[in-house]
C-alpha cells in the first residue's frame, strides 16, 4: 500500500525529451489510467517509476519517500509488461514465488503466499504447469499474481491486455478491476484504449505529446474535456467559436451559457459530442437547418455529415433514416455543449 | 507419414554416421590385412595393447593435453564470446561493422597464415611452446564460432524478462545467474561444445606454436600415422573420437528435452 507522485519529471533517451515537466499523484488504494496515443511516452514513464530509467528532471516519490537513487529492485514497485514474460525454466508455481524467492523468504512461506494467490487469481491447480502449458489468459494472470503476491506499494501494469484477443481482454478488464478492488494495490495502468482506460480506473490521466493534458474522473474527461485536443482525442468532431456576451457565448449554432469564461469580446472554442447533436425533420426552437453531405452506417449508431451556416457538423445518431442531401433540423442541447476556458 | 518412415531415416542416419567408424574398428583390431582382402587376414589385439602398454603413457598424457587445452579454450572463449555477442544482439553502438568484421577475420585468413604470423609475435612475448599460446591460438578459431552462436542467441533474446526480475526484487547478480544464464543455457552449451571440438582437432596450429611441446592427441595421431602402422593409427584415432562423441551424446540428451521455449 502506498500513494505515488511525480514531481516536474522529464524523461528521454535522446537529445530530445520525451515527456516534459510530468507532476501526477496517485492515491493510496487508487487505479489511475495513464491514457495517450502510442508514441506518448507512457511506457517511458512506468519505466522511469520502476526504476529503469532515470529522470533527467524531477523526482518520483513512493509514500512520501523520493526513490530516485534506489535500483528498481529495491522500490517497493513492481511492473507487469506487455508480454506476460513468464520465465520458461521455472513452472507457474515458481515463477510466482520468484519474488519471494528472491526476498530470501523460506520454502514453506513461499508456497501458502503463493497458493493464497494463485487461489486469488483463478490459477488453482495450475502451479506444476510449464508455462508454455497454460493458455495466454492464464499467462497474464500468472504475470500479475507474480506482481501481487509481493503486496507491491504501487503496481505499474503497460498494457498487459494489448495482446489478448478481443474476448479475453474483455474478462481481463473486468479481472483486473475486481482484483484491483479487492487488494486495493494503488496501480497506474498505461493504455492507448480510451474505453479500456474509461471502463477501468477511478481517474484517468491524458498524455498526448509528451505532456499531461488532463487527469480527472472518466466522466471530467470525456464530458468535460480542459481542451480540444483532449475532446478529439475522446472522439470529439465538432469544434465552433463564438463571441462572449455577458457570460453567454453566442454563436452560429445559438447562444450557450459559458460559466467559465466571462471576458467579453474574445473568441473562444466550443464542442459538442457528435452523439449529442439533435436531430429533427423540421425547424423549431433554436435550432439550424443543414443538408447532409454523407452518412456511414457503423452498427449501433450512423454517423452523419452535415453541412450548416456555421460548419460542418457531425452527429452520431442511433437512427438509420437519414441520406445524403436530405434537408434536416440541428439542435445543439445547451447542457451538452462545453465551452473551453479560453 | 507412414509409421516405418521415420524409423527408416534414423536407421539411415545412425548407419551414415557409423559405417565410416567400421573400417577404423577392422584396423585396430587386425594382425595383418592386404590387398584384396575383404577382411583383415588375421585379426589380433596388437593395436590395442600397444596403446595400454607402450604408448599408454604418451596417449594419456595426449589425452590429458587435449582435453586441458579444449576445456580451457572453451572457457576463456565463452567468458569473452557471451558478452560480445549479447553486445551485437542486443545494442546498436558506433563501430559495430568494424567490430564483427574483426571477429570474423580469423576465419577468413587462412589458419596456416594466422598461425605463422603469431608465431613470430609469440616467440617475442614468450608466448610460443606453451599452453597459454596454444590456448590464444586455437581461440582465433573458436572465438568467432561462439561470438556468432551467441549473437544469434541474443538477437532472439528479450531483455524485459531482466528488468522484469530486477523489479521483482531480484539484484543485477542475481538476474545474471537466475534469469540470464538459465534463457541463454542451450546457446551457451552449443557454443562451449562447438569451442571444445575445434579446440579438440587442431593440428597445424597446435603444431606451429606449439612447437612439438605441446603434445595433445592429433599431435601423437599424426605422427603415429607417419610411422605406417595402421592398426595402431586407426585405435588412436578411435580414443580420439570416443570423447567428443560422448560430449556430443550427453548434450544432445540435454538439449532436446524441450521445455525451453519462451513465454514472451
Amino acid at each position: 500500500m502506498g500513494d505515488l507522485r511525480l514531481e516536474g519529471l522529464a524523461l528521454g533517451y535522446g537529445p530530445e525529451a520525451v515527456v516534459r515537466d510530468l507532476t501526477l499523484s496517485v492515491a493510496d488504494g487508487e487505479m489511475m489510467s495513464l491514457l495517450g496515443p502510442s508514441g506518448a511516452g507512457k511506457t517511458t514513464i512506468l519505466r522511469a517509476v520502476a526504476g529503469f530509467i532515470r529522470p533527467r528532471a524531477g523526482r518520483v516519490l513512493i509514500d512520501g519517500r523520493p526513490v530516485d537513487d534506489l535500483p528498481p529492485e529495491r522500490r517497493a514497485v513492481v511492473m507487469v509488461f506487455q508480454k506476460a514474460l513468464l520465465f520458461p525454466f521455472l513452472d507457474v508455481a515458481g515463477n510466482i514465488g520468484f519474488g519471494l524467492k528472491m526476498q530470501g523468504l523460506d520454502p514453506g512461506e513461499i508456497r501458502r503466499r503463493v497458493d493464497a494467490i494463485m487461489d486469488l487469481t483463478g490459477l488453482a491447480g495450475l502451479g506444476r504447469r510449464k508455462v508454455h502449458e497454460i493458455s495466454g489468459g492464464q499467462q497474464q494472470r500468472a504475470a500479475l499474481a507474480r506482481a501481487l503476491v509481493l503486496q507491491p506499494a504501487v503496481l505499474l501494469l503497460d498494457e498487459p491486455l494489448s495482446s489478448l484477443d478481443a474476448n479475453l481482454r474483455q474478462q481481463m478488464r473486468e479481472f483486473i478491476q475486481q482484483i484491483q478492488a479487492e487488494t486495493r494495490v494503488t496501480t497506474l495502468f498505461v493504455t492507448h484504449d480510451q474505453g479500456e482506460a474509461l471502463m477501468m480506473s477511478h481517474r484517468v490521466s491524458l498524455l498526448l505529446g509528451g505532456r499531461l493534458r488532463q487527469t480527472g474522473t472518466p466522466r471530467q474527461l470525456f464530458y468535460r474535456p480542459a481542451d480540444p485536443d483532449v475532446a478529439r482525442f475522446f472522439g470529439g468532431e465538432n469544434f465552433f467559436d463564438g463571441r462572449m456576451e455577458n457570460g453567454l457565448l453566442k454563436t452560429a449554432f445559438g447562444d450557450f451559457p459559458a460559466p467559465d469564461t466571462e471576458n467579453n469580446g474574445r473568441r473562444p472554442l466550443a464542442t459538442i459530442r457528435p452523439e449529442d447533436v439533435r436531430l429533427a425533420p423540421e425547424a423549431g426552437n433554436g435550432s439550424v437547418m443543414g443538408e447532409v453531405t454523407q452518412t456511414r452506417f457503423e452498427g449501433m449508431a450512423t454517423r452523419i455529415w452535415i453541412r450548416c451556416d456555421g460548419g460542418l457538423v457531425v452527429a452520431l445518431t442511433p437512427e438509420s433514416r437519414w441520406t445524403a442531401g436530405q434537408r434536416l433540423a440541428v439542435v445543439f442541447p445547451p447542457d451538452k455543449v462545453r465551452v473551453f476556458p479560453a | 507419414m507412414t509409421r516405418w518412415r521415420p524409423k527408416a531415416l534414423a536407421a539411415g542416419i545412425i548407419l551414415s554416421v557409423a559405417v565410416p567408424f567400421l573400417p577404423l574398428v577392422l584396423w585396430s583390431l587386425s594382425e595383418r590385412w592386404f590387398f584384396p582382402g575383404l577382411w583383415p587376414q588375421q585379426w589380433g589385439l596388437r593395436a590395442w595393447q600397444h596403446l595400454l602398454d607402450a604408448a599408454g603413457g604418451q596417449i594419456a598424457s595426449g589425452l590429458a593435453h587435449s582435453t586441458a587445452l579444449a576445456a580451457a579454450t572453451a572457457a576463456v572463449s565463452l567468458v569473452v564470446g557471451v558478452p560480445a555477442g549479447r553486445a551485437l544482439g542486443l545494442y546498436a553502438f558506433r563501430g559495430k561493422a568494424l567490430a564483427v568484421l574483426l571477429v570474423v577475420l580469423p576465419l577468413i585468413v587462412p589458419p596456416l597464415s594466422v598461425a605463422m604470423g603469431l608465431h613470430l609475435w609469440f616467440i617475442r612475448l614468450g608466448l610460443a611452446e606453451t599452453f597459454a599460446g596454444v590456448v590464444l591460438v586455437h581461440l582465433t578459431v573458436c572465438l568467432p564460432y561462439t561470438v556468432f552462436v551467441m549473437w544469434g542467441v541474443f538477437a532472439n533474446y528479450d531483455p524485459d524478462f531482466e528488468a522484469q526480475a530486477r523489479c521483482l526484487g531480484a539484484s543485477a547478480l542475481a538476474v545474471a545467474w537466475r534469469v540470464t544464464l538459465p534463457l541463454v543455457w542451450p546457446g551457451i552449451l552449443v557454443a562451449g561444445l562447438f569451442s571444445f571440438l575445434l579446440s579438440w582437432s587442431q593440428y597445424l596450429s597446435t603444431l606451429i606454436i606449439g612447437g612439438g611441446r605441446v603434445l595433445t592427441l592429433p599431435i601423437l595421431l599424426f605422427a603415429l600415422m607417419g610411422s605406417g602402422d595402421r592398426p595402431v593409427a586407426a585405435a588412436v584415432s578411435l580414443v580420439f573420437v570416443a570423447p567428443a562423441l560422448l560430449v556430443l551424446l550427453v548434450s544432445a540428451r540435454h538439449l532436446g528435452r524441450g521445455g525451453l521455449m519462451g513465454v514472451r
